[in-house]
C-alpha cells in the first residue's frame, strides 16, 4: 500500500540545513492502522507532509499502491490527494464560510463528480458520522467533536484508500476524543487504511501497530521514555 | 523608534509595500505634472488684457443693403458719433477686433524693406482712431497718440498701409532688442515694403489669441475700413456697462432697418470664453488630484488594516511583552513612512522623467523645482493620516491574545 | 466547475463587504477616468466619412512664398487660391470634385416681426452633396449646370428649415439673404459630421452649415470668406477682382478618386497643371502637391487637440493606480486565506484549478468595476461638459456609444485580470503543507 525507501527530506534557508527525515523507510500495508509519535522536531509532521504528498521529498522513493509518486507533477500529485489520501486534522480545518454540505463538497468538486453523485456521497458520509441533522449548519455552530465528525466525514467522501490523521483528537475534550477514536476504528475495520500521527500514548494504544520517530529516523527505543521526555521539552 | 527591526519586518513582506510605494510614487507623479500644467494655465488666465475689462464691451454690425462705399463711410461716422454721444460712455472706437477675442488680423513686420528680410516679427493689427488708446485703456509711455488727421479710410482688399503706428513695448523690445533708448520716430516695414512710422509706445495691449506665444506683440494704426461688417468697442465710465449695453444696442438696431446688432458681450464673457480650456483644465485636474489622493489614501487603510488583522497575534504577543500602546502606533507610522520615503524618491524621478516626456511631446513648460517637495510632504501627510486609523486598531487589541488557543 | 468558482467568488466578495467595494470603486473610478477621455478623443478623432476613406482626397498646391514654406518643414498650405481652385474645378478630371468656402451671410425671414439674423453660409458647388454623402430629406442638390448658370437656389438644412417653414416640405419656396431672393432646392436630413472633416478650419467640432448656395453664384456677388484666408505676397490693386487673382488661400479643394490609378492619374494631372503654372510665373516653390485622405488630413490638422492627449496620458496613470490599489488588496486577501487555499490543496485541488479560482473571482470584480465603470464614464463626461459648458458644441463631443461601453467593461476585466495575476501566483504557490497545523 504504503512504501518508502530511504526517503530523505531536507530544509534549507541562507545558513542552515535541517535533514527533517533521514533515509526513512516504512511500509504500511492494506488495512494497517498505524501511529506515529515522537517528539517535538522529531520528523512527525514531515513524514506526515510526505506521506499526504503535501510536500516533495529529497532523496528516496515512496510508492503507493505500488505507484512511484516521487515523480508526479503537481497536477498528478493534486489527483492523487485527492482521490486516494483522505486528511484529518487536529484543528478541523473546516472553512469558516461554507456549511456542513459545502464543506464535505469541496474534495468531491475537485474529483469532477457530477451534482448527484456528489450529494449521494455527502449524504451517506454524513450518515456514517452521525450529522445528517446539520447539514446546513455552519461550522461556528458546532462543537469541537462535530466539527471534527464532519472533517472526518469530508475525509471519507471521496472514499480514499487511506486516511491520514494528524493529532485528531488534540483539540477536543477526552469524551469527545474517545468516540472520534471509536469512528476510527470503525472506518480502519471497513478496510481503509489509517496513519495517525500523535503524541498521545493512549491514543497510539487504540493503533494496531506503533512506530516511533527520532532525529527523522524509525527508533526501536522504549516510547514510554521517549514520552517523558517529549513531555519535559 | 528604531528603524531596523521595522525595516527587516517588512522585508518578509516586500511584495504589499512595494505595491503600496509604487501607487505613492505613480500617484506623486500625476500629482506634480497636473500640479505643473495648472500652474501654466493659472498663469495664462491671470494674464492682463491690458482691457479695462469691467467698464467695456463690445458690439458688431451687419448691414445686409446693397454695398455703397460712401455710404458706409457715412453710417460708421453716424454710429461713432451716436455712440459716443451717450451719457456715460468714456469712449469708443471701430476696430477689426480686440484681446482676447481669439479671431483678428496678424502681419509681419521687420526693421529692412523687402521680401528677402530674415527679422520678420508676427504681430497683431488692430485698425483704430484717436480714441483707440483710451478705449483699450492703453497708457502711452512714450511718443504721441494719433490725432484726427492721421486717420485714413481703406478701401476694402486694398493693401496700403497707413503711414504711422502704434505699438506695444512687448513688440518695441523684439523689433528692436538692441535699442536702449527711445524707438519713436523709427520705421519698420509691414507687407515688404510699406514702411510705418512708429509715434508712440504703450504699456500693454494683447493681441486677440491668448494661446499665442506673441500675445503682447501688437500694433494699432490709424485706419477705418469700408466693411458693411463692423465691430464697435465701448468703454463706459465706472458701473455704466450693463446699463448702456442694451440701450446701446437698441439705439443701433433701430437707427436702420438694414442692419442687425449682433455679438453683444461683455469683456468679461469674452475673456471667460477665451480662456476655458485653461479653467477646465484647471478644475479637472484639481478634481483629477483630489480623487487620486482620496484612492491611494484609501488602498493604505485598506492594506494596512489587512496587516493589522493579519498580524493581531504578533500584536498581541508584542503587547504581551511590554510594548505600550504609543509604541504599536509607532510601530505603523515608521512603516508608512519607511513605505512613503521609498515610494516618493521613486516618484521624484518619475515625476520629473514624466515631466521631461511632456515639454517634449506637448511643449508644456517644465515644472518649476518646489512643486516636487510640496508634493511629498503633501502625500507623506495623507500616508501618515491614513495609516494612524489602522495603528490605533492594533494598538487596542488586547495582550490576552498571546495566551488564547494554542 | 465554472459555477463551483462563480459561488465561491461571491461568497468571498461578500465575506469582505468594505474590500470588495473599495476595489470595484477604485477599478470603477479608473476605468471611468480613462474611458471618459478616450470617449472624447474617440468622437473628436472620428472620420464621419470613414466608408469612402480610400475614394475622397483633400487637395493641396503649393503656391506659396520661395523663401519661406506655408508651415515648417514644408507643409503646402491647407487651401487653395480662387484661380488654381475654378481652373481644377472646371477641368473636371476627377470623378467628382467640390471647392468651397464658408461666408456670413444675413437671412431675413418672412413675416413682419421676424428678425433677420447673420448665419454662415457654404458657397460650394454641386459635387458636393453626392461626394460627402450628404443625406436630403425633400429635394436634391442642384447640379452642375445650376453651377455654371450662377442659379439662384439654396439647399437648407434640417434646423434651417424648422426655422424658416417650421419643418415642411419646403423645396421650390424661396427666401431671402441680404436683400436678394433664393429658390430652395433641397432641404437636408439631419447631418453633424463630427468632425466637419471638409473645412476643419477654425472650429472642427462646430456643426455643419445651415445653408448651401452655389459656389459661381457667391463670387459673382462678391462674397468674402469668413473662414481662414492668409497670403503672402501683397495684391496687385485693389477690389474683389484683384483679391480673385491674388495668391491668397481660402477655399477648400476636394476630389473623388474611385481607384488607386485613378489617384496617380490626378497626382500627374496636378503635377502637370503645377509646371504649366509655373511656365506662367507662379508657383516660385519646388512642385510639392499633397493628395489626402480624410482620415490622413485630420491627422495633418491635429484634430485631436493635444489637451486631450495630455489628459489621456494622466488617466492611463490614474488607472495604473487604480490598478496598484487593487492588485495590493488582492495581495493582501490572498494572504489572510493561505490556510484555505492550502487546506483545499492538500484536499485535491490542483495549483491549475486555484489559478482558475481566484482568477474567475477577479474577473467578477472586474466586471463589477467595468459596469461600475460605465456609470463613472458616463459621470465623466457630464463633468467635461459641466467645465467646458461655455463650448456649444461640447455636448456633441460627449457621447457615449455601445461600442464605448463595451471598451469599458472589457479594459476593466482585462486589466483587472492582469491586477490580479501577481496575487494569484501567489495564492497558487501557497504550500499544501505549511498552514495545516497553524492553529
Amino acid at each position: 500500500m504504503l512504501n518508502m525507501k530511504k526517503v530523505s527530506k531536507t530544509y534549507r534557508t541562507d545558513t542552515v540545513e535541517t535533514h527533517a527525515l533521514r533515509e526513512f523507510s516504512l511500509t504500511v500495508d492494506e488495512g494497517e492502522f498505524v501511529s506515529v509519535t515522537g517528539p517535538s522536531g522529531s520528523g512527525k509532521t514531515t513524514f506526515l507532509n510526505i506521506a499526504g504528498m503535501l510536500e516533495e521529498l529529497t532523496a528516496g522513493t515512496y510508492e503507493l499502491d505500488g505507484r512511484d509518486i516521487s515523480k508526479l507533477n503537481d497536477k498528478e500529485r493534486s489527483k492523487v490527494r485527492n482521490e486516494k489520501i483522505g486528511f484529518i486534522f487536529q484543528s478541523f480545518n473546516l472553512i469558516p464560510e461554507l456549511d456542513v454540505f459545502d464543506n464535505i463538497d469541496v474534495p468531491l468538486r475537485y474529483r469532477g463528480f457530477n451534482a448527484d453523485e456528489r450529494k449521494r456521497r455527502i449524504e451517506k458520509c454524513l450518515d456514517r458520522v452521525g450529522l445528517t441533522s446539520r447539514m446546513k449548519h455552519y461550522p461556528a455552530q458546532l462543537s469541537g467533536g462535530q466539527q471534527q465528525r464532519v472533517a472526518i466525514a469530508r475525509a471519507l467522501a471521496g472514499e480514499p484508500r487511506f486516511l491520514l490523521a494528524d493529532e485528531p483528537t488534540g483539540n477536543l475534550d477526552t469524551n469527545m476524543a474517545d468516540s472520534v477514536l471509536d469512528l476510527l476504528a470503525e472506518i480502519n475495520d471497513s478496510g481503509t487504511t489509517i496513519i495517525m500521527v500523535t503524541h498521545e500514548l493512549t491514543l497510539a494504544d487504540r493503533a494496531k501497530r506503533n512506530i516511533f520517530v527520532r532525529d527523522g529516523q524509525i527508533s526501536d527505543g522504549p516510547p514510554e521514555l521517549h514520552f517523558a521526555a517529549a513531555a519535559s521539552a | 523608534m528604531d528603524i531596523g527591526p521595522v525595516w527587516r519586518a517588512m522585508l518578509k513582506n516586500k511584495a504589499g509595500f512595494v505595491l503600496i510605494a509604487l501607487q505613492i510614487a505613480v500617484t506623486m507623479t500625476i500629482m506634480v505634472n497636473a500640479f505643473a500644467i495648472m500652474q501654466e494655465r493659472a498663469n495664462n488666465v491671470g494674464r492682463e488684457s491690458g482691457l479695462d475689462e469691467a467698464n467695456t464691451f463690445a458690439l458688431a454690425s451687419a448691414w445686409f443693403d446693397e454695398f455703397d462705399r460712401d455710404l458706409m463711410k457715412i453710417r460708421i461716422d453716424e454710429d461713432l458719433a451716436l455712440i459716443r454721444g451717450v451719457p456715460g460712455v468714456r469712449s469708443a472706437v471701430a476696430s477689426n477686433s480686440f484681446p482676447l477675442r481669439q479671431g483678428g488680423w496678424s502681419m509681419s513686420l521687420q526693421t529692412e524693406p523687402g521680401s528677402q528680410s530674415p527679422d520678420s516679427i508676427g504681430s497683431a493689427i488692430y485698425f483704430v482712431d484717436e480714441y483707440g488708446l483710451d478705449t483699450f485703456a492703453a497708457t502711452l509711455i512714450d511718443g504721441a497718440n494719433f490725432t484726427p488727421n492721421q486717420v485714413s479710410w481703406q478701401v476694402q482688399n486694398d493693401d496700403t498701409w497707413p503711414a504711422t503706428g502704434i505699438i506695444t513695448e512687448a513688440l518695441a523690445k523684439e523689433i528692436f532688442p538692441d535699442e536702449e533708448g527711445s524707438v519713436v520716430g523709427k520705421t519698420i516695414y509691414i507687407n515688404d515694403n510699406d514702411p510705418v512710422n512708429i509715434i508712440g509706445v504703450i504699456e500693454r495691449m494683447q493681441a486677440p489669441w491668448p494661446g499665442w506665444t506673441g500675445v503682447e506683440r501688437t500694433m494699432l494704426v490709424p485706419q477705418r475700413r469700408y466693411s458693411d461688417f463692423q465691430r464697435y468697442i465701448i468703454r463706459t465710465e465706472p458701473g455704466y456697462r450693463d446699463a448702456l449695453m442694451p440701450e446701446i444696442e437698441a439705439l443701433l438696431a433701430n437707427s436702420s432697418k438694414d442692419r442687425l446688432i449682433r455679438d453683444v458681450t461683455t469683456m468679461e464673457q469674452v475673456r471667460k470664453l477665451a480662456y476655458v480650456g485653461d479653467t477646465a483644465m484647471i478644475r479637472i485636474l484639481t478634481f483629477v488630484v483630489m480623487l487620486l489622493t482620496v484612492i491611494t489614501g484609501l488602498g493604505i487603510v485598506g492594506l494596512a488594516s489587512f496587516n493589522v488583522s493579519r498580524r493581531t497575534r504578533q500584536i498581541g504577543i508584542r503587547r504581551a511583552l511590554g510594548a505600550t500602546k504609543p509604541a504599536i502606533v509607532r510601530y505603523f507610522m515608521t512603516e508608512n513612512l519607511i513605505v512613503s520615503a521609498i515610494g516618493l524618491t521613486i516618484g521624484g524621478i518619475l515625476s520629473v522623467a514624466l515631466n521631461m516626456v511632456m515639454v517634449e511631446a506637448f511643449s508644456l513648460e517644465p515644472l518649476a523645482w518646489y512643486v516636487i517637495p510640496i508634493a511629498m510632504i503633501a502625500l507623506l501627510m495623507v500616508g501618515q493620516a491614513a495609516v494612524a486609523g489602522p495603528a490605533r486598531r492594533a494598538s487596542n487589541i488586547s495582550p490576552a491574545i498571546a495566551t488564547r488557543s494554542s | 466547475m465554472f459555477r463551483y468558482y462563480l459561488k465561491l467568488g461571491s461568497l468571498s466578495i461578500r465575506a469582505n463587504p468594505a474590500l470588495s467595494a473599495l476595489m470595484v470603486a477604485a477599478i470603477a473610478i479608473g476605468i471611468g477616468a480613462c474611458m471618459s477621455i478616450v470617449t472624447v478623443r474617440h468622437v473628436m478623432s472620428g472620420n464621419p466619412v470613414a466608408h469612402k476613406n480610400d475614394l475622397l482626397y483633400h487637395v493641396q498646391l503649393d503656391n506659396w512664398n520661395p523663401d519661406d514654406p506655408y508651415e515648417d518643414p514644408n507643409e503646402p498650405p491647407e487651401q487653395v487660391t480662387y484661380l488654381d481652385a475654378t481652373a481644377l474645378h472646371q477641368a473636371g478630371r476627377a470623378f467628382r470634385q467640390t471647392i468651397s468656402f464658408k461666408s456670413d451671410r444675413v437671412v431675413q425671414p418672412e413675416g413682419e416681426d421676424a428678425r433677420p439674423f447673420q448665419e454662415e453660409v457654404r458657397a460650394t458647388t454641386a459635387d458636393f452633396f453626392a461626394m460627402f454623402d450628404v443625406p436630403f430629406e425633400y429635394g436634391s442638390g442642384w447640379d452642375a449646370s445650376a453651377d455654371r448658370a450662377e442659379e439662384r437656389v439654396v439647399v437648407l438644412s434640417a434646423a434651417m428649415n424648422q426655422r424658416l417653414f417650421g419643418g415642411e416640405d419646403s423645396v421650390g419656396r424661396m427666401m431671402t439673404m441680404n436683400k436678394e431672393p433664393y429658390r430652395i432646392v433641397g432641404v437636408l436630413s439631419e447631418w453633424r459630421p463630427m468632425p466637419k472633416f471638409y473645412d476643419l478650419n477654425n472650429n472642427p467640432y462646430e456643426g455643419a452649415e445651415e445653408i448651401y448656395t452655389p459656389f459661381s453664384l457667391a463670387i459673382s456677388g462678391e462674397w468674402g470668406s469668413s473662414g481662414n484666408n492668409s497670403c503672402w505676397k501683397p495684391l496687385d490693386g485693389a477690389g474683389y477682382e484683384a483679391y480673385l487673382a491674388s495668391e491668397c488661400i481660402w477655399i477648400q479643394m476636394w476630389v473623388e478618386l474611385s481607384s488607386a490609378s485613378e489617384r496617380d492619374n490626378y497626382m500627374q494631372f496636378l503635377d502637370d497643371y503645377v509646371e504649366q503654372q509655373k511656365a506662367l510665373g507662379r508657383f516660385p516653390r519646388e512642385v510639392n502637391n499633397r493628395l489626402s485622405t480624410p482620415a490622413e488630413w485630420m491627422v495633418n490638422r491635429e484634430v485631436v487637440d493635444d489637451t486631450v492627449n495630455v489628459l489621456l496620458s494622466l488617466a492611463v496613470l490614474f488607472l495604473v493606480v487604480c490598478l496598484l490599489n487593487t492588485i495590493g488588496l488582492l495581495l493582501a486577501k490572498v494572504m489572510r486565506r493561505t490556510s484555505d487555499i492550502s487546506l483545499r490543496r492538500a484536499l485535491g485541488a490542483s495549483k491549475s484549478a486555484l489559478f482558475t479560482q481566484y482568477l474567475i473571482e477577479a474577473g467578477m470584480v472586474g466586471i463589477a468595476g467595468g459596469l461600475a465603470g460605465i456609470g463613472m464614464t458616463w459621470l465623466g463626461l457630464r463633468g467635461l461638459e459641466n467645465v467646458f459648458s461655455e463650448y456649444d458644441f461640447i455636448s456633441y463631443l460627449m457621447t457615449m456609444d455601445w461600442t464605448m461601453v463595451l471598451y469599458a467593461v472589457l479594459l476593466a476585466i482585462v486589466s483587472t485580470l492582469a491586477a490580479a495575476l501577481y496575487p494569484t501566483w501567489r495564492a497558487c504557490s501557497v504550500s499544501p503543507a505549511t498552514t495545516l497545523r497553524i492553529q
